[in-house]
Formats: C-alpha cells, structure tokens, sequence
C-alpha cells in the first residue's frame, strides 16, 4: 500500500501542465528479477488537436482517433506472466498491463450502435497498420461492449457520455515482438534517440519473464471542466532476469559454469572433487544498465519537460543496495526522496557528456525491498479432457483480511459454448458454506460464427477465502476452411479480466486518479484443442471414392440402360444384309462427292 | 462386341451365383471358410516382420527437428548431478514424509513453483499411499498454454528405487531453469511410485480424479504435449548403462505417437550413440525370429492392456509419453542419458502444434521398423469375421427344414425314401413345373429360447467382473478356483437344465440359433475391439477358434473330445495356465488386474468376462447340449 501510495506521489504529479515527460522505476524483485517501469506521457491541449495543431501527441494515432471521433483508447501488448507470489502487486496495480497478446478498449462517439461498430471497425483496421498487429483480426466475434469491468479514465463531458460506445477485443494468439516496438518508439518524441527510451533494444525487451506495452489516451480537464487537454501514456513495463540479461549477445548460451567458479557446499559428506552441491547465492549480482539492457542511456530526451528532470530514473531498492551513477564526466548523487526510493536526473547538455549508467555492485545480499502483497490471486485452467466438452474452472484466492468485491469478466470464442446452468460458485473456508458469493450476472449468448460469448460476474469474496468459479462446456465442430493452418494446436482463449472494486478503505486511502484507473488482474490464456479433422484424409477420400463412383456406377449403370440381345436375333445381321448396308453407305458417299462436284460448277456459271 | 461377349458372361456368372444359392454344396462351404479366415489371419500376421510388410520409421514431424540440436549438458553439471545422487541416497531409509519434505526443499532452491499431492487408492483389499511432488517451470518464452512434463519416479514399476533417475530429473530441473528459450512450460514430476502416483497426478490435472482420495493440484500449468519418464535405478555410486529400454506402451493398449518413440531412438541412437531396444528385447539381431519375438511382446503387453511405467497414465488423456530406461552394462553414462533427456525436452519444446502427424496405431518390430493399422488391422478382422460367416450361416441353417436325418436313419429303405423327396407341381401361366415339396415350407425361428439364453449367459458375465474386482487379495485364489470349476460345471448344469425345464428340451434349431447368436456377438465385438485395441481381439479371436467349428453331435466319442478341447480352452483355464507359464501366482495376477481395474482404468477384464466367458459358455452347451 506504502508503494502504490508512492507511486501516485511521483506518477500524478505528471498529470496536467507540461507537454512531455517521461519516468522510468527500476526495482530489483527476489531471484534476481528485475522490474523495469518506463513511462512516457504526451499532452495536447484540447483546442491544438481540434485544430490538428500536433506537437508532442503522434499525428498518425490522433488523426485515427478523429477520424474514428475515438474518444478514450486503450491498447495493450503483453507477454509472459506476471508472478504475484514473488513480484507482489502487480505495477499500476495492473491497470497499464493487458491479457497476453494484444488487447484493445475504448470509447467511441457514435449515435447508434451500428455506426458505433462501424468506427471500431475503422479503428481496428487502422490501428493494425499503425502497429504492425493482426488487430485487424479483431471482428465482431471477438468484439464485446463489457457492462461492469471498465470505467472510462478520462474526463468526458456528462453531455456526450450517452453517445459513448465502449468495445472491447483482443486477441490472445498474436504473438507480440519488435515489430510492434518500432512503431511504439516512433511515437515518443525522441524516438528512442534520446531518454530513457534509448534502452529499448528488442532483443532484451522480448526476452524479459513478463512485459507489457501500453498506450492509453484520454482527455483530462481541469476541475471546472474549462480547460481540457489529450492525455497520451505510453507504458511499458518488463521484468528481467538479470543473470539471464546480462549474457553477451554473441554467447547467448547458458554453458555450465566451470567447476572452479561454483561454490559448493562443503559441509555436505559427499562433498569431493567430482560431487559438488551449489551453494545458494548470498550475493547481490552486480549489474548495470548497459548489462540489462545492452545500451547507456543517451542522455536526456531535450524534449521533456525541464522542471521535471530531478526525478526522472528512480530506484526502488533497500538504502543498503548501493549503486553509483555515471553520467558523463559529472559526478551525481540520487536524491533520496523515500525510504525505498532513491531518484536522480538524466545529463541534458554536451558539456558534460551524453552517456549515463547505473551500476550496482556485487554486495552481499541485501533484504528484499517491501512489496506490496497483492489483493487477489486468481488462476483459471481446464478441465476435462477429450474433443467433445471441457469446463473452465477459475479459483479466485483473497489473501487479505478484508471481503473483496470483484468484476469477472469472460470474453469467450463462439465455437466454445458454455452452459450458464452449470455455473458454480463455491466459496470454501471457514463459515462460508452458506455465503452467495454470486451478486450479479451479466450473460450474452453467443451466435455461431458472429460474436462470442461474454459472461460478466459481479462476486464477494469473504476475507482469507478462496472462491471457485466453474462451467462447463461443449466445443463446437468448425467447418473445414475455418481451422488455422496449426489447427491441431488448439485455439486460445483470452484471458479473464477481473477489476477489484474498491472499498471503503482504499477510497480513502488512493487518489482520484488512481481509482479512476481502478485495480486490474488478468489469467493466463488457455488453449482449447477442439474436434480436428486429419486434413490429409479428405485428398484420400476423394481419390478414393472417386474411384470407386467410377468403376461401381459405370459398369452398373451400363448394365442397367444396355438392352441385351443375342447376335443372331439382331435384324440385319445376315451376311446379306450387311453387304446391303456397305452398298448403301459407297453410294451415299458416292452422291454427297458427285453432288459437291456439280455444285462447284454451278458456281462456276 | 468383345463387350457384350463379356457382359454375356458375366450374367451367365451372376445366375450360376444365384442358382448356387440353393446348391446344398454351399452350406458345406463355410466351415473351410471359416478355417481359411482363421489360416490368412495367423499366416498375415506371420508376414508383417517381412521386409515386404514392415516399413522403416520416419520422423513425421517437420517441428521436433530430433538431434539437430547441441546439448550442453556436462562439464560441473556432472559434480552437481553426483551430489543430487548422494542426497537422493540418503533419503532412502527416510521417512516418506521427510523425503517429500526435501524434494520440495530442493526443487524450490532451484527457483521452481512447488506443489505436492497426497493420494490413496485400495483395491482388492490393499492400500496404496503415496505422495507426489512437481515442480512447475515457467518457461520465458511461454504464456502458460502449454507443457512438458519429465518424470522421475521413487520407485520404478519392479518396484527399485530410481536413485539416478530422480537424481536426473532434479539437476535437469536446475539447469533448465537457466535456459530462455522453453516456448512451453516444464513440469518435474517425482511420483512416489510408477504404478500410481503418476496416474493419481495426471487425473487430477485434467479433473477427472475422485476428490474423496485424490488431492486436486494447488498450481497447474497448460495443456500437457508429452511426458518423458527416466527410469535410472543406479545407486550413489553409479553404473554405466549399455543401452536405452524405450517403453511405450499406454493402458489399455493405446499408444504415444510414433514420432515421439522415433525422435527418442533417432536422439539416443543418432546423436548420442546409444543403441535402443524395445519389448525387453536386449538382444535384437534383425532376424525375423526376434523380429516376430517383439511384435508378439508388443501385441501381449498391449492385448493385457496394464501399465507399463510411470508414462502409461498419461496416454488415455492424449498426452504422448514414454519411458527412458536404462538396461545393460556399458559404457554409456548418466551425462549421456542426461543429454538425451534434454534434447528430446528440445525437441518437444519445437513443436508448434500437438503431436498428430504420425501413427497411433502401430506394431514396431525392432526400434526402426513398424507396420502400421492398415497393414496389419485386417488379420485380426479376418479371424473376427470367421465368426461372423459361420453365425450368418447357422441362421440359415436354421430357416432351413432339418435335412433328412443322417443320424437317425439307419436301415437302407429309409434311406431309398429318403432320396425320394416329395414334389409339387407348380404351375405358372402355361409352364409346369415339378418342385421338392421342401423349398416351399415355411419354418418358423423360434427365437425367445435362444435370445433368452444368450442374454442369461452375458449377464451371468457380470458375476466374475464383479467378484474379481472387489474380493479382496487374500480370497483371490480361493475364488479363481471355485469359479474355473463352476466354470466348468456351468455348461452341463445349463444343458441339464434346458433338457429338464419345461415345456420342452430345446429342438435343433433352437440349439443352432443360440450358437448363430452367441457368434454373431463375438464376431462384432472382436471387430469393434480390434479397432480400439488389436492385440487384445487378435488374442481373444485366436482363443475363441473352436467356437466356430462346435456342432451338437449325439456321439460320446465326439462330444467328449470337444468338451476336452473346450475345457482347456476355457477362460479361467487360459488364464491359469498363463499364470503358471509365467511362474505367477494367479491371486497376485487378479489382485494386479483389480488394482488396473480401480486405478488406471483398464477394461481388459470386461473382453474377457462378458466377451470371451459368455461366447465359451454358449460354445460348450452347443458342444454338449445333444447328451442330455
């Protein structure tokens, strides 16, 4: 809680005022994971992107948003898997991260929802180009307008809120890599030259355990309304293992170390010369921004807001974690801003050189930073086995000593059919046996082959419980030219979105902004093997009916139409009447020659 | 005009096949039929070792790229391997409790989500107990859909503590996790033995499990796409190893893809130089004796349908698995197996979609060579289908008037009338013709005798499904004996009681149709069972020959001689007989079958007892009914 306070203090003080500014948080997680938190965040006021007036927003998504009269959009790629257990909370508590593969929402102007489908539509498509996605792929079966799990961020007028349409997709097969960061960096003002977005390199980005990009655009006013301008946030988040970064690009291989340079432990009684067991690590490993992530920051993006550079690289880490800045030839200290929270500016001039580092030490191992334990655990997976039907099962576990009142929200493909009457949901725990923790139902049915299903639940969880949500379902059989090409993988299934509704303590606690963002925890994907057919069998098939039509049917069918007659009963067969027959046929070629000859010569006359 | 010439002929065919329809030589026909299906069954599967039949594997598989990877499993892994021996050795006058307690120590040092399963199974009055620990690696590159899983059991299936194997598993754990490029997620399982404790995991992973002695898994990982068991039972010190045992076999005979085996012997044998054997055959030379010894192991492990590792339980979920064990005494070490392990691990890690493109149904023959359903399903639905012939033709038999006597006449002027059938005249417009009185006779099938007693003896099928498989150990054998003599009682009981029970002994007919029946089921069931499992129908079809060729006969000589022939033949009498050709004591046998029966789910026991009993039963009162 201390942390997400925190963070507020350094994230919304960004939130009016300046045109550009951008933060990035590091903070060393156990196992010698790295979190790395970047944040980039473009204003324009409201009159200047009418007027198509841009300066620090990207002209090419905002001439979209006009085009499509987009009013709030958010687009997410993510990666990998966030590990509450060890990393706690998640960043932004989750409201900046998206289901694996790409995710879109927003709200978009329209006066009906068949124009409202149309611009989303539009958007997707646009989008696609723009970011070099398969958003495209986003139709209306994958297309749900949610109810209760998302709230608009921005600040709309009350007037244009009943022309607002949010839709909502996503597609959790595409597969995000750095084709879609080039475009992302093209956004930023200094395109990845200069600031912190000088340390995105692909190669390290797409090799983090979990990573997630965002943009999320939204119109903020000013209290009174008056003044409003167009927020953009880009936000990418990624943690690193940093043993696993720090391999050269060029020995990438995790060869096993020499005997020599593993410490074993010699108080076991088979300790030898060819038995070792590792010791476990006792050391902080050392690193540096140019281990991690392959580059130095190139000095201050000139662009960004030069009231806001003291705190622009932020550590988050124990004071007894040590590191020491090298920026240039200039000496910095980080200003110690908080317990945990050490920060410091990028260099911005020539005259004392460009390239800035962190470097941390090998030190003995410090105690981990405080975490923020995270509100909900949630893990869905499949049940079942066999091509026919499945359930879902999805066990949803409040740690906290306090009931947790949650969104859950499934968006699920069309040829997944769930039974709403074998929903279930069961509380376990002490005292809880008669508890209903099902509040709300939001169901839409789904229809073949034009949009999916989407379940949206409103559900209590009583403190230190564990609630578990489970359906069943029967897979639909596809026709033969809707399977992918890798048809026997099995098909994903987006995962659950699930908003924790805040209570009363945390309205007091977090700031408007925070719970406007609100608290956000996504499930992993699931693959869903439906009925396959071998696809090399209807070639075999074909061939071989094929064949067998011709042989069977023709020779029957002779048999049937032919009628039978012995030679001798046939008229005319006699030898007589044949030579008849070969008289007849001379003499008619005969007349046709002679008759052709005389016509020539008619035309001759 | 050649044609019509041939279309002539082929009528002139099609009217001598009608007219053989009432050729009396037909009905003679079908017993050689049956005896020639039964003669082309054994003698295709005789063939399939043949060059010409059998065909050499292939990896199928574009994805699984099988040895075209480096592997560096070596150099310090070595020392740290050796030290997970030694802690592994030292574990073994442990408690359970104090094993799994360390287990999960050691896993979770490597940086893995831990999990653990109690289970408890009892069947035939046993308990078995046990307790699993996995460990879940979350690769890098994965989003959770997908798994591996390598197993490392404590005890392997002739119950040895699997000290290298479990040791393996654990530095394989540890040096995986270093790795960046697993696309699926990696799950160390160490069951607490190979018989069940990988069933009771695989059960609960998918939710099929029985919550009341299953415990449900606190994390789980995507969809499973192969399990690869290590079975390494050497101990602290070590045993260089000549060559790998590739065990496949599933319950119930099902089996992994072909490909997997494939990529597992083109690894072991391609890359790494380790020879590969199969079917306990640790010395293969490529003749056709030991080629025809390993399919015919095959086909026996596979009719028997029990388990046959730690991997077995995970086929029936469709998750391609096999057992890596080590046999012989080389000079091949546990780096080598270690490098095989982790290059099939990479393999598996290529694959973009779940194993599909190579065979399911296959008999192999030596680690390379195989034949395949198509070539080798029609000998077992050859002998299938003899049963079916002479069913068709018993029924035939039975609308027929009852051909004059042969048993009953006896002096010679009875047979001069018999010659002599009585004729009709028949008229047809202005043709007249003089027809036996006997082709116009309409016989009635009396049907309730026979459908009544064919359902008794099926349903009388439940009794010893049901005994066997809930009599506890200690009474198994006491029960197997009293129930082989029932068995052998049972059909002159019937026939006593057919002959005794009003209002009448069964006529001839009747006899007939029970027999018609009885093969008629047999036949179908065979053919649907050598579909699912071929071994099982070939062996249960080849068991069941003298059904098709047992007529009522009112001689003693005769009768007595079949009734021999079928009381050795009898179900219990076979299985006894195999006990004993296998030095197996027959309770144990049944109290394995029960425990397959509880826990793996294997139905061999339902072929045999409502299947082959009921057809064995049928056939003796059939053989014996005439006495009475």
């Amino acid at each position: 809680m201390f942390f997400s306070f925190l963070l507020c203090l350094f994230f919304t003080s960004l939130a009016y005022g300046s045109d550009y500014r951008e933060r990035l948080l590091l903070r060393p997680l156990p196992h010698g994971a790295l979190l790395a938190s970047f944040n980039f965040q473009s204003n324009a006021s409201s009159t200047s992107f009418e007027q198509q007036n841009f300066r620090y927003f990207p002209r090419s998504l905002g001439q979209i948003l006009q085009h499509t009269h987009t009013k709030e959009l958010h687009l997410r790629f993510s990666l990998g898997r966030w590990d509450a257990e060890a990393w706690g909370a998640r960043p932004w508590n989750g409201a900046r991260e998206g289901g694996t593969g790409v995710e879109l929402w927003a709200w978009v102007e329209a006066a009906s929802d068949k124009e409202a489908n149309a611009r989303w539509l539009t958007l997707t498509n646009a989008l696609s180009g723009l970011f070099c996605a398969s958003l495209n792929f986003i139709d209306s079966t994958r297309t749900i307008r949610p109810v209760m799990t998302f709230e608009p961020e921005g600040s709309h007028p009350p007037n244009a809120l009943g022309n607002l349409h949010l839709l909502h997709g996503n597609l959790p097969h595409e597969v995000v890599c750095t084709e879609n960061l080039t475009p992302f960096l093209k956004l930023l003002p200094c395109k990845g030259k200069a600031g912190i977005s000088s340390l995105f390199d692909g190669h390290k980005l797409f090799d983090a355990s979990w990573q997630t990009m965002a943009i999320d655009v939204r119109p903020v006013c000013t209290g009174d309304g008056s003044e409003c301008v167009l927020e953009m946030e880009q936000t990418v988040d990624m943690v690193l293992d940093i043993e696993r970064s720090k391999r050269p690009r060029d020995n990438p291989i995790p060869r096993p170390a020499p005997i020599e340079d593993i410490r074993c432990d010699e108080s076991k009684f088979y300790n030898s010369h060819d038995s070792c067991m590792p010791l476990a690590k006792s050391t902080e490993p050392a690193w540096s921004l140019q281990d991690v992530f392959g580059r130095q920051i190139s000095g201050a993006c000139p662009l960004s807001d030069a009231n806001d550079a003291e705190r622009v690289i932020c550590v988050n880490a124990v004071p007894e974690r040590t590191f020491e800045i090298r920026s240039g030839a200039a000496q910095r200290v980080a200003e110690q801003v908080a317990p945990d929270m050490r920060c410091t500016a990028l260099p911005s001039g020539p005259e004392e050189g460009l390239d800035f580092d962190l470097l941390f030490s090998d030190q003995p191992l410090t105690p981990p930073v405080n975490l923020t334990r995270p509100r909900l655990h949630a893990f869905r997976s499949m049940t079942g086995h066999g091509q026919e039907r499945g359930g879902i099962e999805a066990v949803l576990r409040n740690p906290l000593s306090q009931p947790v009142s949650l969104v859950y929200m499934e968006s699920l493909p069309w040829f997944m059919k769930p039974y709403l009457h074998t929903l279930n949901v069961a509380v376990s725990g002490n005292g809880n046996r008669d508890f209903q923790a099902l509040k709300e139902t939001y169901y839409r049915p789904a229809v073949d082959r034009e949009r999916g299903t989407h379940i949206e639940l409103l559900l209590e969880i009583p403190a230190s419980s564990t609630l578990t949500l489970s359906y069943d379902f029967d897979k639909a059989i596809l026709r033969y030219t809707e399977y992918p090409p890798d048809a026997n993988r099995g098909f994903d299934v987006a995962p659950a979105v699930i908003r924790l509704l805040p209570n009363a303590a945390d309205i007091a606690s977090t700031s408007a902004d925070e719970r406007q963002k609100g608290v956000y925890l996504r499930t992993t994907d699931l693959l869903l093997p439906l009925p396959t057919p071998d696809f090399s069998m209807p070639y075999n098939v074909i061939i071989l009916t094929s064949t067998v039509m011709a042989l069977g049917f023709g020779s029957i069918f002779n048999l049937l139409v032919r009628r039978f007659v012995a030679a001798d009963e046939v008229e005319g067969a006699t030898l007589r009447a044949r030579i008849a027959g070969l008289k007849e046929r001379f003499r008619s070629k005969l007349q046709s020659i002679w008759a052709r000859h005389s016509g020539k010569g008619e035309k001759d006359q | 005009m050649f044609l019509l010439r041939e279309l002539l002929a082929e009528i002139r065919i099609a009217t001598a096949i009608l007219g053989l329809r009432h050729d009396p030589r037909l009905l003679k026909l079908p017993p050689y039929l049956s005896a020639l299906c039964i003669l082309v069954g054994t003698v295709w599967l005789l063939l399939l070792p043949l060059n010409e039949y059998s065909r050499q594997t292939y990896v199928s598989e574009n994805a699984l790229l099988p040895g075209q990877v480096h592997t560096y499993f070596g150099g310090s892994e070595h020392n740290i391997f050796r030290a997970y021996r030694h802690e592994v050795h030292a574990l073994e006058h442990k408690s359970a409790e104090e094993r799994t307690e360390k287990f999960v120590e050691l896993l979770k040092d490597c940086g893995l989500k831990v999990g653990r399963q109690k289970y408890e199974y009892s069947s035939a009055g046993n308990t078995v107990s046990g307790e699993n620990v996995y460990a879940v690696l979350q690769g890098p590159r994965a989003d959770a859909t997908e798994a591996i899983v390598l197993i490392g059991a404590w005890r392997n299936m002739d119950n040895v503590i699997n000290y290298s194997g479990v040791a393996l598993v654990l530095t394989l754990a540890r040096y995986f996790k270093r790795w960046s490029l697993w696309s699926k997620d990696i799950i160390f399982l160490l069951p607490f033995d190979s018989a069940s404790g990988s069933q009771a995991w695989v059960d609960a992973y998918h939710d099929a499990h029985d919550p009341l002695h299953v415990q449900p898994l606190s994390i789980k990982s995507g969809a499973l796409q192969g399990a690869i068991a290590v079975d390494y039972p050497a101990g602290p010190w070590g045993h260089r190893f000549e060559k790998l045992h590739i065990v496949y076999d599933g319950v119930n005979g099902q089996l992994p893809n072909l490909d997997l085996f494939n990529t597992a012997v083109n690894i072991a044998s391609g890359q790494m130089g380790i020879g590969t054997t199969l079917q306990r055959m640790w010395h293969h030379s490529d003749s056709y004796r030991d080629r025809l010894m390993t399919m015919l192991r095959g086909m026996l492990s596979q009719g028997l349908g029990h388990v046959s590792g730690p991997h077995s339980a995970f086929i029936p979920y469709h998750v391609d698995a096999i057992t890596v064990q080590t046999v012989g005494d080389g000079w091949h070490d546990e780096m080598s197996l270690g490098r095989t392990v982790e290059s099939l691990c990479r393999s598996l890690n290529n694959l973009l979609e779940h194993l599909h493109q190579s065979f399911f149904f296959y008999l192999l023959m030596q680690a390379n060579r195989f034949v395949s359903i198509g070539t080798y399903l029609p000998s077992a639905m050859i002998i299938a289908a003899n049963f079916t012939i002479t069913s068709i033709v018993l029924w035939v038999q039975s609308g027929r008037p009852a051909a004059p006597s042969k048993v009953a006449s006896t002096s010679n002027s009875e047979k001069e009338k018999a010659k002599e059938p009585d004729l009709t005249i028949v008229k047809e417009g202005r043709n007249v013709a003089l027809v036996p009185a006997a082709a116009f006779e309409v016989i009635e099938r009396h049907l309730f005798l026979p459908v009544g007693f064919i359902a008794t003896v099926h349903f009388l099928g439940l009794l010893p499904l049901y005994v066997f498989n809930t009599a506890p150990q200690a009474t198994l054998k006491a029960s197997f004996t009293i129930f082989t003599i029932l068995t052998l009682v049972l059909p002159h009981a019937f026939s006593q009681a057919l002959a005794r029970i009003p209002p009448q002994p069964p006529t001839p007919q009747q006899i007939t149709l029970i027999q018609s029946f009885s093969l008629l089921l047999l036949g179908l069931f065979l053919s649907a069972l050598a579909t699912l499992n071929f071994s099982l129908s070939l062996m249960i079809g080849l068991l069941s020959t003298p059904f098709s060729f047992v007529r009522p006969s009112k001689s003693p000589i005769l009768v007595g001689l079949m009734n021999l022939l079928l009381a050795a033949m009898a179900p219990p009498v076979v299985m006894g007989g195999i006990a004993w050709w296998f030095g197996k004591d027959v309770g144990e046998l049944l109290a394995q079958a029960s425990f397959g029966w509880h826990v793996w789910g294997m139905w061999t026991q339902v072929v045999i007892w409502l299947v082959w009993w009921p057809a064995w039963v049928t056939a003796s009162v059939v053989a014996i009914g005439a006495l009475y």
